[in-house]
């Protein structure tokens, strides 16, 4: 199987703050490339705290890991671990007993420059905070997208990260906005889409709704995109078809009380 | 008309914790981007308005206030001055 572009895109996929959906991001949009047949590699930089093999369900498929790559223990081709679902995606394991450290930006890169050979996406995917494993993540990448929760904290890291990578010249920087839930954003009780673009500055690239079918598909390691029928899913989808250059229209996830609504709460109140 | 146009537009749950995180991340995000606290904001102010009010007399209170756009700022300062010889 070969590449379907001539060129390769690197993607890092970042937040700051831990836990608001950057590896089931990765799964996701990789696992939705390959299925439309995009040679597609993701690479685990969370080194000591990994779970994208996990949440793509190939734990079992695992030998060696990147560290060992960067040690000469292996090969990279030996290292990759074969997706089993679609012949196009691979994943290149995190290490589980070794640090952040035991890698440098440097040794991602050439990683990297050599899966763009074969690859028509890489995607990396970030460990949380801003210390070594977030910066041997960003040096390589190529564009960035910023995961967010509609959470103040979130929001407040999202905006640490976007800061960094601006002063490191990323010029191709979307925001995710992952785990909105309409009804609340309705009833003024979370910070809508909007705000989120509005506070950050960040153009979208995409909106995933709270789904508690995310957690059921994480379970089984089958990434949601692959439920025709979730929400979440299709979100997702939309999202893959961004990345491929199509444009997709956003829905409408912030219910805002109709014009007429607030027209008439205007002049009737005070 | 513009305050009728921006009520149209503004989200009308004003006392609801949406507007509340929004608040307060308009000043957080730009303290943190600014790396500046209210404390040193209010040694600026009282360190400018001293060297101003060395040469000319100073009226009512003088503001300082930060102004964003984008992910840009700018400090805004505005110090009223009295008018010579009444
Ligand atoms: N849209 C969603 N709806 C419901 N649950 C979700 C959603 N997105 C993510 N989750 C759940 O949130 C948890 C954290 O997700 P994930 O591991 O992808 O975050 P992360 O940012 O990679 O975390 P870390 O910083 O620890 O690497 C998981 O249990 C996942 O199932
Ligand atoms: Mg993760």
């Amino acid at each position: 199987m070969g590449k379907k572009t001539d060129s390769s895109q690197v993607i890092v996929v970042t937040s700051g703050k831990g836990g608001v959906g950057k590896t089931t991001v990765v799964a996701n949009l990789s696992t939705g490339l390959a299925q439309l047949g995009y040679m597609v590699a993701v690479i685990d930089l969370d080194i000591g705290l990994k779970k994208l093999d996990l949440i793509l369900g190939l734990e079992n498929r695992v030998i060696y890991d990147i560290v060992q790559v960067v040690e000469g223990v292996c090969t990279l081709k030996q290292a990759l671990v074969k997706d089993k679902r679609y012949p196009g995606l691979y994943m290149l394991p995190a290490a589980q007993t070794r640090n952040k450290d035991d890698i440098t930006a440097e040794q991602v890169q050439r990683i990297v420059d050599e899966l763009r050979q074969s690859f028509d996406f890489i995607f990396i995917d970030c460990p949380a905070g801003i210390e070594q494993g977030f910066k041997n993540a960003i040096f390589a990448a190529d564009r960035a997208l910023v995961v967010t929760n509609p959470e103040v904290s979130a929001v407040r890291d999202a905006d640490r990260i976007t800061g960094i990578l601006e002063n490191e010249n990323f010029k191709n920087i979307r925001l995710l906005v992952n785990r909105i839930r309409p009804e609340m954003v309705k009833n003024g009780d979370m910070l809508s889409v909007e705000d989120l673009m509005e506070h950050l500055c960040l153009d979208l690239i995409g909106i995933i709704p709270e789904d508690q079918n995310v957690v059921i598909s994480t379970n089984r390691g089958e990434p949601i995109i692959l439920d025709e029928q979730a929400p979440s899913g299709q979100a997702f989808r939309n999202i893959v078809h961004r990345l491929i250059g199509e444009e997709v229209p956003f829905p409408n996830f912030d219910i805002k009380p109709s014009l007429f609504q607030r027209i008439k709460d205007s002049l009737f109140k005070k | 008309m513009i305050d009728l146009l921006k009520k149209l537009f503004k989200d009308d749950s004003e006392s609801k914790s949406r507007s509340a995180a929004n608040d307060r991340l308009r000043i957080v995000l730009t303290n943190d981007r600014l790396n500046l606290s209210q404390d040193v904001l209010d040694s600026i102010r009282e360190e400018i308005i001293q060297v101003i009010a060395n040469h000319i007399d100073i009226a009512g209170v003088p503001e300082v206030t930060i102004i964003t756009e984008g992910r840009q700022s700018a400090v805004d300062i505005s110090i009223p001055l009295k008018p010579k010889g009444r």
